[in-house]
């Protein structure tokens, strides 16, 4: 069985949920470890339990105050993903190859729009697309549909690009968390294969803990 | 208590015998859930048609050929679990719907399927 990864939930302090909670709902559900990653003001400082990844979701309204705060938190933190939807802000993401993730790129509601050079960006520099469950799970009809079509499109633009994707469950609570078979289940929904969904819940998330993905381009370029 | 008699090989209505080729074929799912608040068993089916009405609509719905069979509130009213019966290849479907459940009146919920089985004996094991 691989071991799932989900690599964006939110805790105490951002939420009222300690991360212990979530860290044992979650291994019951079945996944190996979590990633905590509170907004920037929100950051958790140190981890004290064995499989909790300590990460970052930056907000940014301004390009200039994302490079600041992905250079204050480089090394204090695991996993730099950041809060996207603006196009600016998007493109600055996949630009830097100190970001992780780029998480919900068409915005929460899916008003954004994640073009094919944005995606190119993503793959040279590592940065995984985050498909963002917990916004199919929270909305219904026309935003619901909306969202959808957002994520078809995006999972076309991935799979030519070749770009890491994962599938995360930007839980709040232990009532947001899901099971890996159920986020495999919701990612069928848009088109997303079996075996590319288990792909996004496991390799693909250990790979950006690991930086993986962007060994393979420093390799490519030495 | 698991109602068995829904599982007989009759057409309750009419009493006919159904030969085993024509039986549809059936999954059985058993389900456990996360609530605030304890729920019941009728919000339970409720919630769980109405997610998949709002996904598949009314004929995507009817495919997937859905029955409650059993619900249990465990301990303290935080966690319960229940047996659903749909037809054998809608079972991801189910599941994405079942996954889409957010919430019951105001109570956050989650659901999530533990096991899948051909038998309802196989799924309350």
């Amino acid at each position: 069985m691989p071991t799932y990864i989900d690599l964006n939930v939110h805790a105490y302090p951002e939420t009222d949920t300690p991360a212990e909670d979530l860290l044992r709902v979650a291994k019951r559900y079945g996944f190996a470890q979590i990633a905590i990653t509170n907004y920037d003001n929100h950051v958790l400082q140190d981890s004290w339990l064995e499989d909790l990844i300590l990460g970052v979701e930056i907000q940014a309204q301004t390009v200039t105050e994302l490079k600041r705060k992905v250079r204050q938190l480089g090394g204090r933190v695991t996993v730099i993903a950041v809060h996207g939807g603006d196009e600016k802000i998007n493109r600055a993401a996949v630009e830097s190859p100190k970001v992780d993730v780029l998480t919900h790129p068409c915005s929460e509601k899916g008003e954004g729009a994640l073009s094919y050079v944005l995606v190119r960006f993503a793959a040279e520099n590592g940065v995984a697309i985050d498909f963002n469950m917990n916004a199919l799970i929270q909305s219904r009809h026309g935003e619901r549909a909306r969202i959808l079509s957002k994520m078809r499109e995006q999972l076309k633009l991935v799979r030519k690009y070749k770009a890491p994707m994962i599938i995360t469950s930007h839980a709040h609570s232990i009532y947001e968390l899901r099971a890996p078979r159920e986020l495999i289940a919701l990612a069928a929904l848009f088109g997303m294969t079996r075996e590319e969904a288990t792909r996004a819940l496991s390799e693909m998330p250990q790979g950006v803990v690991e930086k993986r993905w962007k060994k393979e381009r420093e390799v490519e370029v030495l | 208590m698991v109602r068995r008699t829904m599982d007989l090989p009759f057409c309750m209505l009419c009493m006919v015998y159904t030969p085993p080729t024509l039986r549809e074929r059936r999954r059985y799912l058993r389900f456990e859930l996360l609530c605030e608040r304890p729920v019941d068993k009728r919000d339970v089916l409720k919630a769980i048609w109405d997610s998949l009405y709002a996904l598949y609509g009314d004929l995507g719905a009817s495919e997937s050929k859905l029955w409650l069979i059993d619900y249990q509130p465990r301990e303290d009213g935080t966690r319960g679990a229940g047996i659903l019966r749909c037809a054998h290849d809608r079972v991801e479907e189910v599941r994405a719907a079942l996954a889409c459940i957010h919430a019951i009146d105001t109570a956050s919920i989650g659901i999530r399927v533990v096991k899948t089985s051909g038998t309802i004996k196989g799924a309350s094991k």
